[in-house]
């Protein structure tokens, strides 16, 4: 499966322009996506949308407007997550009484997908993957299939999600978030916790090489608590897919809770000691998609060949070409996925 | 396969009561809201912690919504006879699909979600369309691709066409497939603020249709290669697929019915049959003004004179996310038992179309049958299932 295009909003930026060098800092322990221009929405629309689907089509809009796509498919964890809460909220607060329904049906994870192939009139496949922290990967994996059936169909593959201050609010009961962590000490601070994010990424994929910016050649994921099953699972995988572990960078989905860090410790251990260890979560947060974000990097680096700025690295690593990459994530102790990636 | 609907707790449960016309459709005594007393709901007919009992489930922070779907899968992996050591291989794949998930505790999850300080409920892991499938996941340490739709109430038909193709491109030997959801003071409020709750019994496809019942279930079905299955019972063959998006309203289905078109247009294509092969029609039919007249306008379109078909949501009701999934079970049991099922409370036909549905149930030979699932969002699902 090849990327022909991508396009990201993010903490960081809400259209091509971006500066990896200067970081714009978290607020409260929150990461919050920069709101997208949308151009050619009607601004009633707009206003009805929650911020999901509005990121999701300021980060999709322009991959497709001149280019229908043979699908649009999306993983999120939680879709309109503010609005459907807004809805739940009034139910319990009005006793269940005359209620109207837009924040019900905009509150539904399939409106993004839905809005998007409701403004460009594309009938073509359409899902919605939700689940969890393996959202963006299931969509992935359905899109990489497609392909498989017929090289020439192209594809919208997006990773959105958003904070509401609702689901933020569920998850640090659960025990998620610190407040004292900014993007300065979240790999210092030593907590069982990470910075909340959000964001929308997309892609263009097709099974077409011609120039494309990048390949995904392979995906796997699963669910394990064990950090030696899964560092077994990742040494499986190296060895199904024959990667070279001297050529390959490390994009690693580390988010600063000390719960997560065995797992990309036990990942790191079977990589060979020399390559770089790139991590992305102190510009983006952490949310269920957050690993679009890294396979952003991954061509944006494959594009311009050139190393990021310091503050990405781990571990600068000895001066290997700008070619291949191996993502691996994990969410909630319990979700784990990895992808490679080559130029 | 695995099933608990309104009607009854297992396949053959269900079939009985599709024979017998029993609807499960009335009073609702479990779930919490203002309007059981006037809005008919066809709910499981046991408590949630009558459910916990029989799965001998006695851990905190599950969901209703977790049990029905606890009890759909075991049935499913004992019928499939699936031991515990093939289902924690890496092969072994578990696509489910869910709308409401934890929010069927919608009173529960308000404070959650209001509360500033202190400690959660018990629930605090539970309220994801995804949190179900996890606990599945981790019950049975199922090791493949675990995945779960929203496409709203074509998600269960999406999550078996996801693992027919998982299987197809050797990403798993076999999928569990399906998919779960239960009644909640979240979606009987909603779909009352969209005006398409019936207060009356539904009556898919007649011309006094008032809208739909919302209801409650699980269902999974075991998916295997062709090979494997040589050597097992096997009930039927997924035949085909087609997925669209019809691309004109959040939550109404075009004039045209072009998604509900292109969806079976396109499971004939992948099935490679024509409009006549089909013998039967699952239909969608969910008993609200729009739907029953574009699914109608859509049928006539592609099949010129459109196969016999029934809704047997006049039965479970519109269970949602798990409607894709009851329905792909009835449809693998009418060519299991080659046998058609009724729809219920239908007099007069849509004046506009003049279709009528099947209204008794009777034994026909049928090879092909097809199983229609679409949702807000533009969201059009078919699939068709085949005689072996």
């Amino acid at each position: 499966m090849y990327i022909h295009q991508y396009t990201c909003i993010s903490p960081q930026q809400k259209d091509e322009n971006v500066n990896l060098e200067h970081i714009v800092p978290s607020q409260d322990g929150k990461y919050l996506a920069q709101e997208p221009v949308l151009q050619g929405v009607p601004p009633g629309m707009v206003r009805r949308m929650s911020k999901s689907v509005r990121i999701g089509i300021g980060a999709g809009l322009p991959l497709i407007k001149d280019n229908k796509p043979n699908g649009i498919i999306i993983g999120t964890a939680n879709g309109g997550m503010e609005d459907c809460i807004k809805f739940l909220n009034q139910i319990i607060d009005f006793e269940e009484g005359l209620l109207t329904p837009g924040s019900f049906v905009q509150g539904t994870p399939n409106a993004i997908a839905g809005q998007l192939s409701l403004i460009t009139k594309n009938q073509n496949y359409n899902a919605t993957h939700v689940h969890n922290g393996l959202s963006f990967e299931n969509a992935l994996l359905d899109a990489f299939m497609l392909i498989k059936d017929n090289p020439q169909t192209s594809y919208l593959l997006g990773g959105v999600d958003e904070i509401s201050s609702y689901n933020y609010n569920i998850e640090t009961l659960g025990g998620w978030y610190d407040t004292r962590l900014t993007n300065e000490n979240l790999y210092m601070a030593q907590l069982p916790a990470t910075i909340a994010g959000e964001g929308a990424t997309m892609f263009m994929v097709s099974g077409v090489p011609h120039n494309a910016v990048a390949r995904v050649s392979a995906i796997e994921f699963f669910h394990a608590t064990d950090a030696t099953y899964v560092q077994q699972r990742v040494a499986d995988f190296l060895k199904q897919h024959d990667v070279a572990l001297n050529e390959t960078i490390f994009i690693s989905g580390e988010n600063g809770d000390v719960r997560a860090l065995p797992f990309y410790e036990h990942c790191e251990a079977i990589l060979d000691t020399s390559i770089p260890i790139i991590r992305f979560k102190h510009i983006v947060g952490e949310y269920p998609t957050a690993i679009a974000y890294g396979l952003w990097l991954a061509c944006h680096m494959l594009q311009t060949q050139q190393p990021l700025p310091t503050h990405f690295y781990k571990r600068k690593g000895t001066d290997i070409p700008i070619k291949n990459f191996l993502l691996y994530n994990q969410y909630h102790g319990k979700q784990h996925s990895l992808m490679l990636v080559t130029g | 396969m695995g099933l608990i609907t309104a009607v009854g707790d297992s396949a053959a449960a269900n079939r009985h009561a599709l024979i017998n016309k029993q609807s499960g459709i009335g009073k609702a005594t479990y779930v919490q809201s203002r309007f059981v007393d006037i809005l008919p709901l066809a709910e499981v007919k046991h408590a949630t912690e009558e459910l916990a009992a029989q799965l001998n489930i006695s851990q905190p922070g599950i969901t209703r919504t977790d049990l029905l779907a606890l009890y759909a899968l075991q049935q499913a992996i004992a019928d499939a006879a699936l031991s515990e050591d093939l289902l924690q291989e890496k092969s072994t794949a578990l696509v489910n699909a869910c709308t409401v998930g934890g929010m069927c505790l919608t009173d529960i999850m308000y404070e959650d979600a209001n509360r500033k300080d202190g400690k959660g409920s018990a629930y605090i892991h539970a309220y994801s369309n995804s949190a179900n499938t996890t606990l599945l996941q981790q019950y049975y340490a199922i090791g493949g691709v675990i995945n779960t739709f929203n496409t709203a109430c074509s998600s269960s038909a999406n999550a078996i066409m996801y693992g027919a193709r998982l299987i197809q491109h050797g990403f798993a030997e076999r999928a569990i497939v399906g998919g779960v959801d239960s009644l909640s003071k979240f979606t009987i409020n909603g779909f009352n603020a969209l005006m398409i709750l019936s207060d009356a019994p539904c009556r898919p496809f007649d011309a006094h249709r008032k809208g739909l019942n919302l209801g409650e279930a699980a269902a999974f079905l075991v998916l295997e290669k062709e090979e494997a299955a040589k050597h097992k019972k096997a009930y039927a063959e997924i035949k085909g697929y087609g997925n669209s998006n019809d691309a004109f309203h959040p939550s109404s289905t075009s004039d045209t019915g072009d998604g509900p078109y292109l969806s079976m247009q396109r499971a004939l294509i992948t099935a490679g049959l024509k409009p006549a092969d089909i013998d039967f029609i699952n239909a969608h039919g969910t008993a609200t003004e729009n739907n029953d007249e574009t699914e109608s306008v859509a049928m006539i379109r592609l099949f010129e004179k459109p196969p016999a078909f029934a809704s047997t949501k006049s039965f479970t009701g519109h269970t949602l996310g798990a409607a894709g999934a009851v329905e792909a079970v009835y449809s693998v049991l009418s060519l299991y038992h080659q046998e058609v099922y009724p729809s219920l409370n239908f007099e007069e036909p849509i004046p506009t179309t003049r279709l009528v549905p099947n209204r008794e149930y009777q034994k026909q030979p049928l090879r092909h049958v097809m199983s229609n699932s679409f949702g807000f969002g533009g969201n059009c699902t078919s699939l068709i299932f085949s005689k072996l």
